[in-house]
């Protein structure tokens, strides 16, 4: 989730969820190798349920417009990500 | 005059009869359960190619999934345990046991290798994998080139693990036969139904935690966990098959993570942005983003 100047591209705001599996030994430690990994701590999304996520942030006090992005990304292998989902909003906010 | 007519018609008759039988109506040779020691033979005698004939639709399908990359795409998580998990950590001998560990899924058909093949395609692996980490591109491509033989064939799934999910029940399948989901099939070569094609049981052999004979389990992926118990468990009723395979007409292609389609159709995804003014007296302009993601799929997002 980003919020940021839509004039400028400013940066104003970013927040980020993951949801990923971490593969322990039997020590528990964390392990990559299949042959190492004997339990997981399972942080990711689980079968038919709904995850919910609030973002609630305050922005700068002269702010007068914001372009709010929301991506849903999948990443496959480390670095790849790919975005599925945006969805966004531009928010302007009257002189007080 | 009659004999020329009967000499036209003979030879007429070799050519119409030999000419196909050596052009596509070659039989299909099934393995017969015999160790294989040499690669070529071995790649020839469990190659989904020798489907291709007959099922050129399916064989295509299958080119296009990760089951024909099942060693060329794992190179470095099988190689890492071949020269790191067995002698290294395990203080193990590296034999066609251990390798088990990973090939029995990976590559299936390893059953059917001596100790020698099974060992030259382990460091098929390794050498693969050093090439990668010196970044020598040629001989990566080289040995990346005769391991993209080896993979999950037709044979494979519709033999060697077709029963592994309740051997009690179904016993050894046999060398000669190739099993096939369908109760009425007519084919060249001996076929014999059975339900587990069809059933999740199947694909959570090895889309599952592994666990070898001698009780060591290796955790490749965890899939079939979520789906037992917090799918099906909570109501779930589709099988993998139902996603991966008939939906859309996927077929042999099986798509999954590597797919953004089946991806974005296992995850929904609705945003609420509203902005707003904060604080009493000192209204400090505000955002409250409320985001919903759904797991639509049969098995924990991302697994892997």
């Amino acid at each position: 989730m980003t919020a940021k100047d839509p004039r400028s591209g400013k940066i104003l705001h970013q927040e980020k969820r993951e949801y990923f599996e971490i593969g322990l030994d039997i020590e528990g430690r964390m392990r990559y190798g299949a042959w190492q990994i004997k339990e997981i701590l399972d942080l990711t999304l689980p079968p038919m349920k709904t995850r919910e996520e609030r973002f609630l942030f305050t922005l700068p006090k002269d702010t007068e417009e914001v372009l709010v992005e929301v991506k849903a990304s999948y990443c496959i292998k480390g670095s790849k990500c790919d975005v599925i989902y945006t969805e966004s909003k531009k928010i302007t906010y009257s002189e007080l | 005059m009659l004999k020329r007519s009967l000499l036209f018609f003979l030879i007429f008759s070799f050519f119409w009869i030999v000419l196909p039988l050596q052009s596509n109506g070659k039989k299909l040779d099934l393995p017969t359960g015999k160790l294989i020691d040499d690669f070529d033979e071995f790649v020839e005698t469990f190659s989904s190619r020798k489907c291709m004939e007959c099922h050129e639709e399916i064989y295509e399908e299958w080119e296009e999934s990760f089951h024909a990359r099942s060693m060329v795409d794992s190179i470095k998580g099988i190689a890492n345990f071949f020269v790191v998990g067995v002698p290294k950590e395990w203080q193990k001998e590296l034999n066609k046991k251990e390798i088990l560990k990973c090939l029995d899924c990976h590559l299936p058909q390893i059953k059917y290798a001596t100790e020698r093949l099974a060992l030259e395609i382990a460091d098929l692996m390794i050498e693969a994998k050093k090439a990668k980490e010196a970044k020598d591109e040629a001989r990566f491509e080289k040995v990346k080139a005769k391991l993209s033989k080896l993979n999950i064939t037709c044979y494979a799934c519709h033999n060697i693990v077709v029963h592994r999910s309740s051997p009690g029940w179904f016993g050894e399948p046999d060398p000669q036969a190739i099993y096939t989901a369908n109760e009425d099939v007519e084919a060249e070569h001996p076929t014999e139904y059975t339900p587990t094609l069809k059933s999740a049981a199947f694909c959570a052999w090895c889309h599952g935690v592994y666990v070898a004979s001698d009780g060591e389990s290796t955790m490749c992926n965890t899939l079939s966990q979520s789906y037992y118990h917090a799918y099906i468990s909570l109501g779930g009723r589709k099988t993998c098959q139902e996603c991966h395979m008939y939906a859309k007409d996927r077929g042999h292609r099986f798509p999954g993570g590597h797919d953004l389609e089946i991806v974005k159709e296992g995850i929904g995804f609705q945003a609420e942005i509203k902005g707003f003014r904060y604080g009493v007296g000192k209204w400090i302009p505000a955002v409250n983003v409320e985001a919903f993601l759904t797991n639509r799929a049969g098995h924990r997002i991302p697994d892997g």
